[in-house]
């Protein structure tokens, strides 16, 4: 008996050896989680082309890279709640961008990582053998699509990740060299932008998707600002340093005709783009995705998790997200009408709603004063203007479920949802009327009243850092509100437009007054006048909230000047796209930066504050180059003096 | 569990369903005991000393008949046949057999055996004598964990061993502290020491054993030590030994039981109305908003929490046959916190069986099985603090209103009322169940005596289903927000086999040997899945039927999950011992994990340790005052294979996106593979002294340890520019070096009175030594080569900036008089003006280590009344108080939500810690404002005091134990400029990414902050612990 046991367990530890053994226990086969093996397969190229359009979620849409690209400029400054994130980019006296607070870090920290799964997916695509050229186009367009961007943004970026030059990386580096600014165009930004022109499709593969128009609007752009870099006309340096000779031997003039011949072609054969028949249209979020739009970062009300942000929660602020427009929203909330006729009974009037008009308030950034007064000069004949800025702001309180049929408003008149509570008004002409208050006066917000009219209102040159226009054009725009306020905290569930057909008329017409030999009937003067044309035309109205059919082209065209210079382009530039993320861009590249925004006009941030400040701000030729990120210096494993030689100049770094 | 059964099979050689019916039958038959022809005999059980010797077991031998003496020795037991045997047996003395001959009287002195001469401690694959133990081992009896009425032992533990440190991390119920032995050693893998159930690597959480379970802990410090752990070693390793029956002792029924009230212990210090209103016309940044009026001051805390509750109730049965013994017991734990729906439930079964089966076989299981509930973990306290102090939450008529319209936000209005209404349509939960079982068989070889072979097998079973609903409108400004619903389901299994061969034998008396070789294998399975949805139709549905929801279904990528590890180990082990003079244990185990890279997996680990008893030499003989004198050393290596599985891979993140409504998930590289990751090893060594004086009226240990980390685990974050976030790779060094100390005394011991105290204090200097190729920081993670892994690096606060100050214009260009000062640390112009403005170069590296820390007890006693006190200490290091820092926004200055009542510098009041309202900003803070959430952490605590009383003196003849207690938990804070501040407790309460509004950054979450979780309690607790 006991031998007969023993037997059996010397059997029982044989068999569980046995079985043990059989499983392998050291192997690992993972089944939720992606090796990076699969980029190799068909469906992971396609995969990686999904993560680059994605991508473009974390920069555009990100609202403190939004910030870069606007405060400082002529078109905005900081906000009553600006951080200093906002108020360094100022350079007024408020700070000093450096490595740590410049928020161009979210181009930096996002754009590398898409390159080098742009160059898997190009390396890869090969391999696989059964990808078509098209989608390696894609890949090509977003790394040149990254590059352009980092080289406007920061100067010469590395070409070589870790594995060579334009080479997928796979090997843990922490040391980084950066490239000249004629070799990131030469030899990364031109050709990719080459193949994808040739190889991308007319029309899209995917809603939104790459085409061979998207691809031609940034060839001709990168030749137009590497044209303009050529020529260097203030003197502004560059880094690293190199000599402004271009290495395949061309000069500024031939990539000013190249710039004007790519963008005419684009013209000339648009695929399915083009110009909406209003400013409205391109604007409008009923409309969004339209024909004009050649790219942007896509977002959607119908799924969080595809959205990359809640729709219908408090939105953090964060990228993914979709928040930039909250930064130049001012808080309208605050306005008050009374429930009682003699001005008593405090009431919100003009709720927090997710509408185009009104969103989501953060009042991190403003627009100056000049931009009223002069860009947009002509707001009755140009609808762009309209089309820009909610300047009317309406009752909306049953919404918010406040029961009151009237409420009392401005001299303690009466006024009914819908009506206007604060207007912004379109120039001076009523300011000898309007009596402000010294504090938050009756409006709550420090809104002036004119006697025997409802509405509060604002003069352009009333406009301070707490109370300006908002951002109609970049507004929320949602389908789910229902009878209520909806969700004006989430994130915005618009696509963020990145590149317009029309600018592809802008382009074409800036190289032609740099000298590029033109085409019979696309004169700088014509090609503005197309897109002058088009703003002439209306078919609704925003601040009378009707539609309003009418067709000031001829005006608008007799109303351009013969002989378009840079200038005339800029502000044209700045009236078409007034807001959308373009106006840093625009004056580094043409070098006008310190001559647009080195002064401008605002009131103070305190509630009844009108009185009109002239700011000065202290741009130096060093900020035409954002500090590179203080996380990419700290990362390096370098000495110290060879992480401040990978700085830019100007900038401090460890 | 087929091979389970087919183990048990072969192990008895019948059918399982047998074995088991045999197994039942026994158990029922040593309850269901017949009397028959009796004889009656009494007697007096005896120590060597002549003392009474209370509760010896006295058994009929060959029967389930017994009894046990009274607390004066006195024994009365009716035996069958006047020729039967008695079998007198107590646990540290030598059992004996007595005739009873026809006697009716028979007095017994028992000898205490040689073995239990001092405690028996739990070395891993085995016992030893605590005389013998070479390695550093921190022990501490089931007894003592009970003294704090805790949830699970690490909040018993705190502060009372050296060398462990105890941090909460959260002050949710249910909650377990982050337990490191001997400081940190790893950057980026785990640094959670191993912890061993019954003799199985435990994969479960430390919440699931009931502390009333648990029999004893052992904690292996040192490498010579915890090197028969190999792979698993390097952070110490835990073992927790839960209770079985005695041989021969008769059945016992006990019950533990203990009811508490808890009261928070300390508000969140938020400014009042008043105070609120001055900061915010201070700030002058925001006004009035429509729920808010000057006159209001509302304490939003007071209308949250509630008097929580924790109870405890446990029954215990346990007893054993001359052959055999179990022990079996059920507990019920509910721990009610002071936020309202927010509870902790667990309900344990657990049970053990040994059974000798003829002369060579033994076998036995254990199982610990537990069910939990974990509820209201979605209320949030951060909320409530944000709210602002001047809006109103009531209508006119009394009821709640659904939003306040507060400065420029409208935050959802809750309550406790609020939130008890609403428990149906708000509601976290998340259940637990798991089985933790182990089995044995054991065979003594017949032919070589000390040679005994034994296979162990560990089945666990884990699974963990969370549901949380949140009805449409809740937590919500818009009250038509849709509902939504999310369902988490996570599964855990693990088996383990290890074969061991074990040789135990003394020879010639004075050489004990003690040889273990052992193999095992192990892999453990862990499944989780999580699928969300919004717009449920009804809320009855809560999160039952997700398949109802008329928005969204959401299955997150990221959220699911699959994982299997496997391990397999060699080990052998040698323990020999002269004389009780001179010892020596030498281990090597080998182990091969899954985890790492091909032709990496293995390792082998080498440890020694050594030991001599000066006291038992000659010399000593007449040194009277030293009973004994113990020094001792050890080297060993050991690892941490705490890296993910796959981690060796590299991987792919997702990306979704919308091409319009076309729905698509992209991929990108985010880790790179690491072909060559390999073993992050430690090697250890330890110098130890044992000491016991004055007739063993003091005795301690003092220990010193270095332990050096190589090839550390490290998941780098690479520079944006390679394209990549991360890699993990086998580089860098860390050091930790420490010194221990533990004291334990009898102070007073007459008159029936006596006072015994306890101290513990120790002190772990950590070092990072080297990062990759050279490198000498890291400041993307944090690193810093000379300096502790856990560091604060920012700017150092010296102040606030005075009028007076100069070269403000130079230093803070766009600041302001009143902001915060930081310490400049660049260079100066020969006229003495600085060079820069303070910028990313001024950030300096700030410890978080304590100077020391410990803890301490004591103990008086008086005719069955006892006083106890247990208490722990810390002095020096950081605290990161969050709510006073950037990330809590509970300390905005600018009047925007509610503020933490600090007092704020104004020119007529210059000399304060907190900034001028509305400075300069950086987001929606003071610029540097998360220098003002360091506190030094200093501080002493007394956990509980406790005052008990005997009642069975009460009782003499009656034959049971019966002590009634009240305890007070947290009854004060001293020494805590934290507390001094505040007034709260200091103690951590949050990793670094939880429990802010901005939390830390990921790679920051090893650092413990305290932020806005639920309030710590002052809890009064009344219990009793009854045997019979």
């Amino acid at each position: 008996m006991k031998r007969f046991k023993i037997n059996k367990l010397a059997g029982t530890l044989a068999l569980t050896m046995f079985l043990v053994g059989c499983s392998n226990i050291l192997e690992e086969q993972p089944r939720s989680i992606y090796e990076p093996g699969f980029f190799k397969t068909e469906k992971g190229v396609y995969g990686g082309l999904t993560a680059m359009y994605a991508h473009l979620r974390y920069i555009f849409g990100q609202g403190y890279f939004y910030n870069t690209t606007l405060v400082g400029t002529d078109e905005a400054t900081w906000g009553q709640s600006a951080d200093e994130n906002f108020k360094v980019m100022d350079i007024s006296g408020q700070g000093q961008i450096t490595p740590q607070n410049s928020r161009a870090d979210v181009l930096w920290g996002n754009a590398f990582a898409n390159i080098n799964t742009a160059n898997g997916i190009i390396e890869n695509a090969t391999e696989v053998g059964t990808i078509p050229a098209a989608l390696i186009a894609e890949a090509r367009f977003f790394r040149a699509f990254d590059y352009f961007m980092l080289v406007q943004t920061f100067g010469g970026v590395p070409l070589d990740l870790g594995n060579g030059e334009l080479k997928f990386n796979t090997s843990p580096v922490r040391t980084s060299v950066r490239n000249t600014v004629p070799e990131v165009y030469t030899k990364a930004i031109f050709p990719d932008l080459k193949i994808a022109v040739q190889d991308l499709p007319a029309v899209g593969r995917v809603t939104g998707g790459a085409t061979k128009t998207l691809a031609r609007l940034y060839l001709a752009k990168a030749y137009l600002t590497y044209a303009w870099w050529l020529e260097n006309p203030n003197n502004i340096p560059t880094y690293p340093e190199t000599p402004r000779v271009d290495p395949d031997g061309h000069d500024a003039a031939w990539y000013f005709q190249e710039a004007y011949n790519v963008a005419v072609e684009a013209i000339d054969d648009p695929g399915p783009f083009g110009l909406q028949p209003t400013y409205y249209d391109v604007h409008v979020g009923s409309n969004d995705r339209n024909n004009e739009i050649l790219l942007y970062a896509d977002h959607t009300e119908e799924s969080d998790f595809y959205n990359g942000a809640c729709t219908n929660c408090f939105g953090d602020g964060a990228a993914p997200g979709n928040f930039a427009v909250w930064f130049m929203t001012w808080n309208y909330t605050e306005i008050r009408s009374a429930a009682n006729p003699d001005g008593s009974g405090p009431v919100s009037s003009v709720q927090r709603e997710a509408v185009q008009p009104l969103g989501r308030p953060w009042i991190r950034m403003c627009p100056t004063i000049g931009v009223f007064t002069n860009t947009f000069a002509d707001k009755t004949l140009d609808s762009r203007y309209d089309g820009t800025f909610t300047t009317v702001y309406r009752g909306n309180w049953p919404k918010g479920g406040v029961t009151n049929e009237v409420l009392y408003n401005a001299n303690n008149l009466p006024v009914s949802p819908g009506d206007p509570i604060l207007t912004f008004l379109p120039d001076e002409t009523e300011a000898p009327n309007i009596t402000y208050p010294d504090g938050p006066g009756p409006s709550n917000v420090g809104a002036g009243t004119i006697p025997g009219r409802p509405d509060y209102v604002v003069t352009p040159r009333a406009i301070s850092r707490l109370m300006y226009p908002g951002l109609w054009k970049l507004g929320t725009y949602r389908t789910n509100n229902g009878n209520g306020l909806g969700q004006p905290n989430a994130t915005s569930t618009r696509p963020f437009n990145i590149a317009k057909f029309s600018e592809l008329y802008f382009i074409a017409a800036e190289a032609a007054v740099k000298g590029a030999a033109t085409v019979a009937g696309k004169t700088a003067y014509d090609l503005i006048n197309v897109i002058r044309a088009r703003a002439g035309k209306w078919r609704f109205d925003n601040a009378a909230n009707t539609e309003r059919i009418e067709d000031n082209s001829a005006a608008m065209v007799a109303a351009t000047p013969t002989d378009i210079d840079i200038d005339y382009i800029l502000e044209e530039r700045s009236r078409e796209y007034f807001g959308e993320g373009y106006r840093w861009y625009d004056l580094i590249r043409t070098q006008k930066w310190e001559e647009y925004a080195s002064t401008y006009e605002i009131c103070g941030p305190a509630k009844g504050d009108h009185t009109v400040q002239v700011v000065n701000r202290q741009i130096q030729p060093y900020h035409y180059l954002r500090p590179i990120p203080q996380g990419q210096i700290d990362a390096l494993e370098m000495t110290p003096e060879e992480k401040q030689a990978y700085q830019n100049p100007g900038y401090v770094t460890e | 569990m087929k091979r389970v059964l087919l183990f048990l099979t072969l192990m008895t050689g019948k059918r399982p369903t047998r074995f088991s019916l045999s197994l039942m039958l026994t158990l029922l038959l040593m309850s269901a005991f017949v009397a028959q022809a009796q004889v009656a005999v009494r007697g007096k059980v005896t120590d060597e000393t002549g003392a009474g010797l209370p509760g010896t077991n006295v058994l009929v031998k060959g029967s389930t008949t017994g009894t046990t003496t009274d607390s004066n020795g006195d024994y009365a037991i009716e035996v069958p046949q006047s020729d039967a045997v008695l079998v007198f047996s107590f646990i540290g003395y030598e059992s004996q057999e007595i005739g009873v001959a026809g006697r009716t009287t028979i007095n017994v002195t028992l000898v205490p055996s040689v073995e239990s001469l001092t405690e028996v401690v739990v070395v891993g694959y085995g016992v030893q004598r605590q005389e013998a133990v070479t390695g550093s081992v921190a022990s501490i009896s089931g007894d003592a964990i009970r003294e704090i009425p805790a949830g699970n032992i690490t909040q018993a533990l705190q502060g009372r061993l050296p060398g462990v440190e105890f941090t909460q991390t959260s002050s949710k119920p249910g909650a377990t502290m982050q337990i490191r032995v001997r400081g940190t050693r790893s950057l980026t893998a785990s640094n959670d020491p191993l912890i061993v159930l019954d003799g199985i690597p435990f994969v479960g959480t430390i919440a699931d054993i009931n502390p009333n379970d648990i029999k004893s802990v052992d904690i292996l410090k040192d490498a010579s030590a915890t090197a028969i752990y190999g792979s698993r070693g390097a952070n110490g390793v835990i073992l927790i030994t839960t209770h079985k029956g005695q041989k021969g002792q008769k059945a016992r029924v006990s019950y533990n039981g203990y009811y508490g009230a808890k009261k928070v212990f300390a508000k969140y210090p938020m400014m009042d109305g008043p105070k609120f209103l001055a900061l915010r016309e201070a700030a002058g940044l925001y006004s009035l908003g429509l729920d808010e009026a000057e006159d209001v001051s509302t304490d939003w805390q007071d209308l949250l929490y509630r008097t929580g509750t924790i109870t405890s109730h446990d029954v215990g049965i346990s007893g054993g046959t001359d052959r055999g013994n179990y022990n079996f017991g059920i507990g019920y734990f509910l721990d009610q916190a002071v936020i309202p729906t927010q509870q902790y439930t667990r309900y344990t079964v657990r049970g053990s069986i040994d059974q000798e089966i003829g002369k060579h076989f033994k076998v036995g299981f254990t199982t610990n099985n537990n069910y939990n509930l974990t509820e209201g973990t979605q209320i949030d306290v951060g909320g409530i603090l944000r709210m602002s102090p001047l809006a109103n939450p009531f209508n006119p008529d009394g009821t709640w209103k659904r939003t306040v319209r507060a400065g420029i936000d409208e935050p959802w209005v809750y309550s406790r009322e609020i939130v008890e209404n609403l428990k149906d349509q708000w509601l976290s939960e998340t259940r637990g169940y798991a089985s933790y079982n182990s089995l044995y068989g054991e065979v003594k070889i017949p032919w070589v005596e000390g040679l005994a072979f034994r296979t162990n097998l560990g089945l666990d079973f884990r699974q963990s289903n969370g549901g949380s609903y949140t009805g449409q409108g809740i937590m919500s400004t818009n009250p038509t927000t849709e509902s939504r619903a999310s369902v988490t389901n996570s599964h855990t299994w693990h088996w383990l086999i290890e074969n061991m061969l074990t040789y135990d034998r003394t020879f010639a008396d004075k050489h004990n040997i003690n040889v273990v070789a052992l193999y095992s294998a192990e892999q453990n399975r862990f499944t989780r899945s999580r699928m969300e949805a919004t717009d449920i139709p009804a809320d009855h549905f809560q999160f039952y039927n997700l398949g109802q929801a008329g928005g969204q279904l959401i299955i997150n990528p990221g959220d699911q999950q699959y994982e299997l590890w496997g391990l397999m180990s060699y080990m052998g082990r040698v323990m020999y011992s002269y004389d009780d003079k001179y010892m020596l244990t030498a281990t090597v185990r080998s182990d091969g994990s899954s985890r790492l890279a091909e032709g990496h997996k293995w390792h082998t680990y080498p440890a020694v340790s050594v030991g001599w008893n000066i006291a038992r030499e000659p010399f000593m003989a007449n040194v009277g005052a030293v009973n004994m004198l113990k020094i001792r050393a050890g080297y060993g290596q050991t690892s941490n294979q705490a890296v993910a599985p796959y981690e060796t891979l590299g991987r792919l993140s997702t990306r979704p996106y919308n091409f319009g409504s076309e729905f698509s998930t992209g991929y990108y590289v985010t880790q790179l593979p690491s072909p060559h990751l390999g073993w992050e090893y430690s090697e250890t060594m330890n110098y130890g002294v044992d000491f016991s004086l004055l007739g063993d009226r003091l005795s301690g240990t003092i220990e010193y340890y270095v332990t050096k980390t190589k090839d550390l685990l490290l998941n780098v974050s690479l520079p944006p520019t390679s394209g990549v976030s991360s890699v993990t790779e086998n580089i860098g060094q860390t050091e930790n070096k420490g010194i221990e100390i533990s004291l334990n005394g009898v102070i007073v011991e007459s008159n029936g009175w006596t006072w015994e105290a306890g101290i513990n204090l120790y002190a772990n200097r950590n070092k990072l030594v080297s990062l990759y190729s050279g490198a000498d920081r890291n400041e993307a993670n944090w690193w810093f080569v000379g300096h502790p892994i856990d560091v604060i690096f920012d700017y150092k606060r010296i102040g606030l900036w005075q009028e007076e100050d100069p070269y403000r214009d130079i230093l803070e260009p766009g600041g302001n008089v009143g902001m915060i000062k930081v310490e400049y640390t660049g260079s100066y112009n020969p006229d003495g003006t600085p060079t820069r403005a303070i910028g990313p170069d001024d950030r300096q590296i700030i410890s978080l280590e304590p100077d020391f820390q410990g803890g301490f007890s004591t103990r008086v006693t008086y005719k069955g009344f006892d006083l106890s006190a247990v208490g722990v200490f810390k002095r020096g290091g950081i605290l990161n108080a969050t709510i006073y820092g950037s990330g809590g926004y509970t300390n905005l200055l600018t009047g925007r939500n509610g503020n933490v009542d600090v007092d704020w510098w104004t020119p007529e009041n210059p000399n304060t810690r907190y900034p001028a309202p509305n400075g300069v900003r950086s987001n929606d803070n003071p610029k540097y404002a998360s220098t003002l959430g360091y506190f030094d952490a200093s501080y002493m605590k007394i956990r509980t005091i406790t005052l008990g009383y005997d009642f069975s003196k009460l009782f003499p003849n009656a034959d049971i134990n019966l002590r009634a207690y009240f305890t007070v938990q947290n009854p004060f804070v001293l020494f805590s400029p934290y507390h001094d501040e505040s007034g709260m407790d200091p103690e951590t309460n949050s990793y670094g990414n939880e429990n802010a509004a901005v939390p830390l950054s990921g790679n920051l979450r090893r650092i413990l902050t305290l932020g806005t979780n639920t309030p710590s309690t002052r809890n009064y607790v009344f219990g009793v612990n009854f045997t019979f």
